[in-house]
C-alpha cells in the first residue's frame, strides 16, 4: 500500500505568509506557494510514512477537518509528490 | 477615556487565547493548493531525464550505502555495494515515485534513493537530482 511522507524537515525553509505559505525546498531550489491544507499535511508526514486512510485520521486528529473527503485528499498528496515536497514509498 | 477599553464587556478580547483546534478544508479535488517557482536552472524535460548519477560518487567510488543512504566503508554488514552503473535521471524519478531502480533489489533501491535524496550541493548528481525536483522536469 502507498504510504506518503514528506521531504525531510531540513530540506524545507517554510514561512507563512498571511493566508499563504511559503515552502523553500533546498533539494531542489524551487520555491512552492501553497495554500492550506498543505503545510498542515507537511506535518503530520513529517513524523513517519502514513497511508491515505491514516493521513485523513491524523489529520482530522489535529483540526477541526470540514470536508473529509478522501478523494481531495488523494487529489492533495499526488499535488504534493509531483511538487517533490512528499515521496510515495 | 484614552486607551482604556476596559470597559466594553470585553476587556480581554485582543488577548483571547488561540483555539487548539483549527478549522481545516481539503477543497475541491480539482483545485490546486500549490504553484511552484521554478528558478533559471531548469533544463529541458530530455536533458533532465538523460543526466546521471553515480551511487556513490566518484570520490567515493568503492564505498558501500547502507540502508539510511549513508556512505559506510566497503564491506559494511548490512550495506550494499556501489551500483554498477550511474543510474539516469528518468530511472530515478521511477524510483522516486516507487519503482525499483533497475538491476537492484527492493532495498537495495531504498538504499540507493535515501543516497540521492541526501546528495548535497556540489556532490556529483546533485544537479541532476535537483532538476528531478522540478514540477513535470
Amino acid at each position: 500500500m502507498t504510504r506518503y511522507r514528506a521531504a525531510p524537515a531540513a530540506t524545507l525553509r517554510i514561512v507563512p505568509l498571511d493566508v499563504l505559505t511559503l515552502v523553500y525546498h533546498r533539494a531542489s531550489g524551487i520555491t512552492h506557494v501553497v495554500d492550506s491544507p498543505v503545510p498542515e499535511l507537511l506535518e503530520v508526514l513529517g513524523e513517519k510514512p502514513l497511508t491515505l486512510d491514516e493521513t485523513l485520521a491524523a489529520l482530522a486528529a489535529a483540526h477541526d477537518l470540514i470536508d473529509p473527503d478522501r478523494e481531495a485528499l488523494a487529489a492533495r498528496l499526488d499535488e504534493l509528490v509531483a511538487a517533490g515536497l512528499v515521496e510515495a514509498v | 477615556m484614552g486607551d482604556d477599553n476596559s470597559e466594553d464587556g470585553v476587556p480581554h478580547a485582543g488577548k483571547a487565547e488561540r483555539p487548539s483546534r483549527r478549522a481545516l478544508m481539503l477543497g475541491a479535488a480539482s483545485a490546486s493548493a500549490i504553484v511552484s517557482i521554478k528558478p533559471a536552472l531548469a533544463q529541458t524535460a530530455g536533458s533532465v531525464l538523460n543526466c546521471e548519477i553515480p551511487v556513490p560518487d566518484p570520490g567515493r567510488a568503492g564505498s558501500y550505502i547502507d540502508a539510511n543512504g549513508k556512505v559506510v566503508p566497503p564491506g559494511t554488514k548490512g550495506a550494499f555495494p556501489p551500483a554498477v552503473r550511474p543510474f539516469r535521471g528518468e530511472e530515478v524519478k521511477k524510483a522516486m515515485n516507487g519503482a525499483n531502480l533497475p538491476g537492484t533489489t527492493y532495498d537495495q533501491s531504498r538504499a540507493y534513493t535515501n543516497y540521492i535524496r541526501r546528495l548535497q550541493r556540489g556532490t556529483s548528481g546533485f544537479t541532476c537530482f535537483a532538476s528531478l525536483q522540478m514540477p513535470r522536469g
